[in-house]
């Protein structure tokens, strides 16, 4: 990919701050080759990779070579775009929101400084991968489990740090960290909660500072770079008691979600309880012309022809529950007495119990895994996906209310369905998956105008996005707009104060420093 | 012998209960052998990431199991792929080919490939790359 250089930067500007970097980093780790720029794209990018293209990227190996970075940023005006692994697939990748950014790869910091098995924590860098600090804790045999998001190929802090969900009862990965080492964008090194105190034991435990607490707002942010965090994990479960459905019908999701929710708010199931639709399970089973051979949304008459041949309902409902035998009996009893009043079919049991083998591809059992991503071969090509993410609350009416609405404007532009309700508490994160070939550019452009109209819609009717890609960080952004976005005007005041040069990650989530502002897509940002 | 596929194909189907769990294949006498999922790479080899000579058949199952080792998606695509092309199965696993070439190998890890996504040099560093071409092209069943 040719050069994009970062905004009023010239050449010779830009090679004098690549140079600096490599006088920190060594050679080998700033990478600022065509070759090299072509890699740090997204690889699902809905549109060309050059859209949102980096001019190079360094990788630093310490904390404090965090640090000397950011102070040349800012000495050479170069804006930063940190990642830890660079797997946030479906959300843009290792590509940064502003063209010319040079990334910030923290993969080489992949250290496990700790992992408590008594208090159940972890300490890791942004390298760390859910597979890393997995094999770790089998190798070593702790008694702690993990949760993973659907594609566990990423950083166990960077998707904690980017909102990321996961299927066990740690299934909020941000409310798991705490106590962070943060770089702030003048080259500061600062500690959170207790942490703030010199050789403090309980650093990673209690999850406060002394006076304001600020471990949440270097989540989706750019107002620092996080180079450690305390992450708590799940003490081992003596056992697992799953409880499956097929659940047949596409409005019974109502009558599902008014059943499991008042048992998750109220503590009995403790999971965040993942319900999928019907084309989860067959993005597995091959692709999409071995089912249906023609373009356009498979209509609803072949969707039942294939829910009968595949013996699946239009919902899939796992409910997990984790503890001790005979809490998980007592619990069962309960949960299965909720769905009996609605469905005649009884729950299929099936137990795991310590020692037996894990099931790789199940994320509801703490095992990182990849297999999700097979469903970027459903449609063909260069199969990518997005993600519409509108979070709405736990109640059939509001999951209702906004499953149809999205499904019809889904349905006319003529793109598949699949859908997916995650509760994780009192509200439900529903993930559209869009589905698209990125050889084809009248697909490309009609998920973009497909996306579009979704943010509008839920915007209009109540509902916000969790999470989104680069190319929707202004648009959702703007979407948060009570007292004429004041929250904006909150984050760019607290952003100006932070990084007056602007050099860390502009444009992240919508939020645009001074010095970079008039680089924000002003179409987007209301 | 060539490790088994059965797992994998298995996983394509979407298998995912418990006591469809697929068992360990019976190792030639004694008990069988560990199974290598996935989720089981090899370490990482010490030595710096950026000199020559560190062990490629750790590093292949370090920096490409996440996918490519039994059940991973990548074994999983590929043997749909490979059944088609109307190869032998185990060939989805790359360690069972023996028509890889190590600049086909650094060009797909590079650019990509299908549902493969391009990788960096964080991910793996120019002088891994040639450790892991040279182990897969040399691998024989």
């Amino acid at each position: 990919m040719k050069l994009t250089l970062p905004p009023r930067l010239s050449p010779a500007q830009f090679g004098a701050a690549v140079k600096a970097f490599e006088g920190v980093v060594g050679k080998d780790w700033v990478m600022a080759s065509d070759a090299d720029r072509a890699v740090y794209a997204d690889i699902y990018a809905p549109g060309p990779e050059t859209e949102w293209p980096a001019s190079a990227a360094v990788a630093p190996a310490s904390a404090e070579e965090v640090q000397a970075i950011v102070r040349l940023a800012n000495e050479h005006k170069t804006p930063l775009w940190p990642i830890s692994r660079g797997k946030n697939l479906g959300y843009g990748a290792n590509a940064p929101r502003m063209p010319g950014s040079i990334v910030l790869d923290l993969g080489r910091m992949n250290k496990i400084i700790e992992v408590d098995p008594v208090l159940g924590y972890c300490v890791i860098e942004p390298g760390v991968g859910f597979f890393d600090l997995y094999d770790h804790i089998q190798r070593e045999k702790l008694p702690l489990w993990m949760s993973v998001p659907g594609n566990a190929w990423g950083s166990v802090l960077g998707n904690a740090l980017d909102h990321g969900i996961g299927y066990t009862p740690y299934g909020l990965h941000a409310r798991n960290i705490c106590g962070m080492e943060v770089v702030l964008p003048d080259g500061d090194l600062v500690r959170t909660n207790m942490g703030a105190m010199k050789g403090n034991k309980a650093a990673h435990l209690f999850p406060f500072s002394f006076g304001p607490s600020w471990d949440q707002m270097f989540t989706q942010s750019n107002m620092g770079i996080v180079t450690k965090a305390g992450i708590w994990l799940q003490p081992a479960p003596e056992t697992v008691l799953g409880l499956s459905l097929e659940i047949p019908k596409e409005e019974d999701i109502g009558w599902v979600i008014d059943t499991l929710a008042p048992l998750k708010i109220s503590g009995l199931i403790d999971q965040s309880i993942f319900v999928p639709s019907w084309l989860g399970k067959m993005v597995l089973k091959g692709q999409r012309r071995d089912f249906y051979d023609k373009s356009g949304a498979i209509p609803e008459s072949r969707v039942q022809e294939l829910l009968k041949e595949h013996k699946l309902g239009y919902w899939h409902v796992l409910v997990r529950l984790y503890g001790e035998e005979s809490v998980n009996k007592a619990k069962a009893e309960i949960v299965k007495k909720a769905f009996k009043a609605h469905i005649e079919t009884p729950m299929a049991e099936e137990w795991w119990r310590t020692g037996d083998p894990i099931i790789a591809v199940d994320p509801t059992m703490g095992a990182p895994s990849a297999v999700a991503l097979q469903m970027g071969d459903w449609v063909g090509g260069r199969g990518a996906h997005m993600g519409f993410s509108p979070v709405v609350p736990a109640t059939s009416k509001h999951v209702l209310d906004q499953l149809r609405r999205s499904r019809k404007i889904i349905a006319d532009h003529d793109v598949d369905f699949y859908a997916s309700f995650t509760i994780g508490g009192r509200f439900a994160n529903n993930i559209n998956m869009l589905m698209y070939d990125r050889n084809n550019d009248e697909q490309v452009a009609n998920t973009r105008k497909l996306f579009d109209a979704l943010v509008r819609d839920a915007a209009a009717n109540g509902y916000g996005e969790y999470r989104t890609h680069l190319g929707w960080m202004d648009q959702v952004a703007s979407t948060f707009d009570f007292n004429d976005h004041a929250m904006r005007r909150l984050n760019e005041k607290v952003k100006d104060a932070l990084d007056p040069n602007g050099i860390l990650a502009p444009g992240k989530q919508g939020v645009w420093p001074a010095a970079y502002r008039d680089q924000a897509d002003k179409g987007q940002r209301a | 012998m060539k490790p088994v596929l059965a797992l994998a194909l298995l996983m394509v189907a979407g298998c995912n209960r418990a006591s469809e769990a697929p068992k360990a294949p019976a190792g030639p006498g004694g008990p069988p052998p560990p199974f290598l999922l996935y989720q089981m790479r090899a370490d990482a080899p010490a030595g710096d990431r950026l000199t020559t000579g560190r062990d490629g058949a750790a590093l292949y199952s370090n920096n490409c199991g996440y996918c490519h080792l039994v059940g991973g998606m990548g074994t999983n695509l590929l043997t749909k792929q490979r059944i088609a092309a109307g190869a032998p199965p185990e060939t989805a696993l790359l360690v069972n080919r023996t028509d890889l070439q190590p600049d086909y190998i650094k060009s797909v890890v590079r650019m990509g490939k299908g549902a493969m996504p391009h990788q960096t040099k964080v991910d793996i560093t120019d002088v891994e790359l040639d450790s892991v071409a040279a182990y897969l092209a040399k691998a024989k069943p």
